[in-house]
């Protein structure tokens, strides 16, 4: 990494975050102190936060035309600014500005904690932001625990039902725990390193023993609760089963892209594909994650736990997707992060489509049991047609681009030398495609003799809503843009 | 490689892009997303959506006719029937990955053979839908998102669209059995979705296992990185082949994969089933041989003895179920089943008149088999019979029904002088030096075929009337012109096949011997 002696590089890595924690904190102070300003002041204010870290992110940029693409690095390399930080700090910013945006279909559930919302979502982006830039493990933790905190300040969020409380305490207990084994992780490959530097790290491990390899393995389960792998999963279920859509939405969507981040951050950028016993374990994390998702999908009788199961299985992809990150078996590099990246941003969007659509749900009063939803398309066409797409983003039906995502991690773990988990993640896709399907029939073909049901879903989070679902499509045709953009932020790792 | 790479010049020095196969592919697609947003209340909302369904089938056979007739033109100089030639399209699409893809568009013979047989069915299928008035809209546009499905699929030469196209079949198959079907159609639905997907999953490691290991790092099928043939690492060769069979295989229904697709038959109505038993077997049988045998063709003539084995076994197994088939739907699978053996034979024959044979009898195969469901259902809306042992007399109220029925079982026994038989006879001719039994066998089991459909037309058509029918009407203007451009185009390749013989000849060749000019 370039040195900065004037400072400029310290600025540049902490702007977005700062910004973000400046005005959340901004948005929280005026919540409380005057909580009869109009939502939308709220929204717009996180929104300003968020599009200026996303303006940062890309000013980063033009400083990384000076260091030949390296990155600036600040605090001793404790924080670094690469491209990989800028696509990841884009990521989050805009996964963070869906959320904002549908602020308004939770609105109802949330009353006068819209301010927290907001709040949070912020802290949340700039725990992701942190994340992001992070090339160190103690800024590695404390990025990973704004982030879960915030996250389950969400969910706590909803009063109105006594579900969402229950579900967040069980998702700090599950957060706790993820955090812990990180820590427990870190500690043990401190105590064999003697340095906190990840980078540092990994050439120290290169003859990692059975405790560096416990240490490996404790990382890598910690991280995988924010994908929502398995054996930590249950979050993900338990928060899509009983939040509100866009609350749900939210939670899952920054999770998973800051999940995705911190993976590749961690064990690709900083600990590296060579050391096997982490690669082995999230391949075999990977398989389970795929498979086990899809097989408890054909038999989810709801349409939340369908998405949440969706969600999950997700995870699994880009755990196939990481172990590939390295070289593969002609040592050319085996596409592995460039994958997980383009994915990443399709899964996220999938994601907060499906999600959305059950805000509609919730907001129109409609349930969703699959014979709730049976013949939706008669009643609510637009909330059927945004379900479908986002059911079909996930499942990675063509021509949406979750298709061309699945190719790619396929391809990649063959190459990278796995293609038993190559396979898993393939015969996955197919296995929750079946019921993606099942329950799209049911909303577009089933009679319905139920009334019309008029659309009350406030115009701001319908638009966003709709707009994620027709990027799925539209992903597809732009997929060469979009994939360059996720290449030149792996290649900044190389 | 940039847009304007591949243009032609027109006498008058213009220069344009290439794109027939461009419009090929998505113009059904343009079609079904305006149909998409239109509204279907009324009967004047619905005949909209008719006429745009129709237009839209109409201007993919245009474009079909303008590929095969410039493939055709183009034979003479050698490249007519070969990929490479003028209306080849590729550009970068994704090219920021490890493993590049493009998007790529060409045609072989037997692809420009399908891709007309395609184009053919689903314009007279769009005619006949015209008759339906339930769920109109979402007909209209699962027709046409299949037919962009089928000849995207035909077209494509990179792994990615080829996958998409392949896939894409999914969602709209599905819909329309769960609202068109009848009895076990939600098992029929999800059976059939469940094939589609293994496959898709079959041939997706395929393509990472050929993309990685063949070394060119490209999802490309053919063309700039001078594949096929394909020659992969230790068992590479073999493991890749059988993928794409498998996934072949089970598309395309032959024996003992082909209880999804018969059920999906029976269990579907009016247009469904013709689309279900001619096209999406066809694109199964397009597969194996442009893909599993085209890129591995040493492995494939190694496995000849096993491709006859599978042929006979498909043939006698479906001809004596054809014989105690009671259900038309049913027989008619039974007899499209049976005429995929035969192309299985071919691929046994391994030889350029086999497959060209084969190309001959996959674009007859899709029309008569078309033909036969239409009639079928023609049969179904007039007498709310499907079953043979219900039927008979039908003649004397509606002979010309008789008469396209007599026809296209004529064709499916390789008549003289009808397209079936240019195919069987040069499929029999290619494989008989190399498996005389298996020929032996599967040539009577083709006549018996014949002969169960001549016995159908005997026990529905023939005999004395029935009061129960007396008011069965005849075809009508709609039907004729449906059926008789079907048959028209039956007619035309049995009596002129060596307007196409140059075309499907270069094809097998380019098959059979990849990387030879």
């Amino acid at each position: 990494m370039a040195a900065d002696p004037n400072g400029a590089a310290v600025f540049v890595t902490t702007l977005p975050t700062v910004l973000l924690l400046a005005l959340a904190g901004v948005t929280a102070l005026i919540g409380r102190v005057r909580p009869g300003l109009p939502a939308s002041f709220h929204r717009w204010l996180s929104s300003i936060a968020l599009v200026g870290a996303g303006a940062a992110a890309v000013i980063t940029l033009d400083g990384l035309t000076h260091t030949r693409g390296l990155g600036l690095a600040a605090y001793a390399g404790a924080v670094v600014a690469d491209r990989m930080g800028v696509f990841a700090v884009l990521l989050l910013c805009a996964t963070g500005l869906v959320a904002v945006l549908t602020s308004g279909a939770a609105s109802h559930r949330l009353g006068p904690r819209l301010p927290a919302f907001h709040a949070l979502v912020l802290t949340a982006t700039a725990g992701g932001t942190v994340i992001a830039v992070q090339w160190e493990m103690g800024m590695l933790v404390v990025g990973l625990g704004l982030l879960v905190i915030s996250l389950v300040g969400l969910v706590a969020l909803e009063k109105t039902a006594e579900a969402p409380g229950e579900v967040a305490l069980r998702a700090l207990a599950g957060g706790g725990v993820a955090l812990a084994l990180l820590l427990y992780g870190l500690a043990i490959l401190y105590g064999a390193t003697g340095s906190t530097d990840l980078a540092a790290t990994a050439g120290l491990l290169v003859h990692a023993g059975p405790l560096e390899g416990l240490g490996l393995a404790l990382t890598v389960l910690g991280l995988a609760y924010l994908v929502g792998a398995p054996p930590l999963h249950r979050w993900v279920l338990q928060v899509a089963s009983a939040s509100n859509g866009a609350v749900a939405g939210a939670v899952v969507s920054l999770a998973a892209a800051a999940g995705g981040i911190a993976l590749v951050r961690v064990m690709v950028s900083g600990f590296s594909t060579s050391l096997r016993p982490w690669v082995v374990l999230a391949a075999v994390l990977g398989v389970a994650a795929c498979l086990y998702p899809a097989l408890l999908s054909l038999a989810a009788g709801g349409l939340r736990r369908l998405i949440g199961l969706g969600a999950c299985l997700q995870g699994g992809l880009l755990l196939t997707a990481l172990i590939a990150g390295g070289v593969g078996g002609d040592y050319k590099p085996a596409g592995g992060v460039t994958a997980l990246l383009f994915a990443l941003v399709i899964f996220v969007l999938s994601v907060q489509a499906s999600f959305q659509a059950v805000a509609r749900l919730d907001i129109d009063g409609i349930g969703t049991a699959f014979a709730d939803v049976r013949g939706l398309s008669r009643r609510s066409p637009t909330t059927a047609v945004l379900l479908c797409l986002g059911l079909a983003g996930l499942a990675g039906l063509p021509p949406l681009a979750g298709f061309v995502a699945r190719i790619l991690i396929a391809e990649s773990a063959v190459a990278a030398g796995y293609a038993w988990v190559g396979a898993a993640s393939v015969v996955a896709s197919v296995i929750y495609a079946i019921p993606a399907v099942r329950w799209m029939a049911a909303v577009l073909v089933e009679d319905d003799e139920q009334p019309a049901v008029v659309p009350e879903m406030p115009r701001l989070p319908a638009l966003v809503g709709a707009a994620c679902g027709v990027f799925g499509v539209a992903a597809t045709v732009v997929a060469g843009p979009l994939l360059y953009a996720a290449n030149q932020a792996a290649t900044a790792l190389r | 490689m940039s847009f304007l790479a591949q243009t032609t010049t027109t006498a008058s020095g213009v220069t344009f892009p290439t794109l027939v196969f461009t419009a090929l592919v998505w113009s059904a697609l343009v079609f079904a997303l305006v149909v998409l947003f239109l509204p279907e209340q009324t009967r004047e909302q619905r005949a909209r959506i008719k006429s745009l369904g129709t237009s839209g089938a109409s201007v993919a056979l245009f474009f079909a006719i303008w590929a095969l007739e410039s493939q055709i033109a183009d034979v003479a100089v050698g490249t007519g029937g070969r990929p490479g030639g003028d209306l080849v399209e590729q550009h970068n699409w994704l090219v920021s990955f490890p493993i590049t893809s493009t998007y790529h568009l060409d045609a072989d013979g037997l692809g420009l053979a399908l891709v007309t047989m395609v184009a053919v069915v689903f314009f007279c299928t769009a005619l006949a839908a015209w008759r339906n008035d339930r769920h109109v809209k979402l007909l209209t546009v699962s027709l046409l998102t299949l037919e962009t499905a089928a000849l995207g699929v035909l077209v494509s030469y990179d792994w990615v669209l080829f996958l998409i196209f392949w896939t894409l079949p999914v969602v709209p198959v599905y819909l329309v059995i769960r609202a068109f079907g009848h009895g076990h159609r939600v098992r029929a639905g999800e059976r059939y979705a469940a094939v589609i997907l293994v496959s898709t999953a079959l041939l997706t490691l395929a393509a990472a296992l050929i993309a990685f290991q063949s070394g060119v790092h490209s999802f490309d099928m053919g063309g700039t990185t001078g594949l096929p043939p394909v020659s992969l690492k230790g068992s590479g060769d073999q493991v890749a082949f059988w993928l794409i069979t498998g996934a072949s295989l089970l598309v395309m229904a032959v024996v003992p994969l082909h209880g999804a697709l018969l059920d999906l038959e029976e269990d579907s109505t009016g247009v469904l089933s013709v689309v279900f038993a001619a096209i999406l077997p066809s694109l199964g049988a397009y597969a194996l041989i442009h893909v599993a045998v085209g890129f591995f063709p040493t492995v494939g003539s190694h496995y000849s003895l096993l491709f006859a084995g599978l042929a006979v076994v498909t043939v006698v197994w479906a001809g004596l179920a054809a014989l105690r088939a009671d259900d038309l739907r049913r027989l008619i699978g039974h007899v499209g089943t049976v005429m995929m053996g035969v192309v299985l034979l071919g691929v046994a024959g391994h030889t350029t008149v086999s497959v060209t044979g084969i190309m001959f009898l996959l674009l007859a195969r899709g029309l008569v088999v078309a033909v036969l469901m239409l009639l079928t259902s023609g049969i179904q809306e007039r007498t709310r019979r499907v079953r043979i042992s219900q039927l008979g007399g039908l003649a004397w109220q509606a002979p010309y029904l008789a008469a396209f029925w007599l026809a296209a079982a004529l064709t499916a026994a390789g008549l003289p002088l009808l397209a079936g038989f240019s195919g069987d006879f040069l499929i029999f001719t290619g494989s008989f030096p190399a498996h005389r039994w298996a020929t032996t066998v599967v040539l009577a089991g083709t006549l018996l075929t014949g002969g169960v459909l001549l016995r159908a037309a005997q026990r529905i058509f023939l005999g004395n009337s029935r009061d129960v029918f007396v008011r069965v009407r005849d075809v009508g203007p709609l039907e004729v012109t449906f059926l008789g451009v079907l048959l028209a185009v039956i007619v035309i390749v049995g009596v002129v096949p060596g307007h196409l013989a140059g075309l499907f000849q270069n094809g097998a060749s380019y098959i059979l011997f990849p990387g030879t000019s």
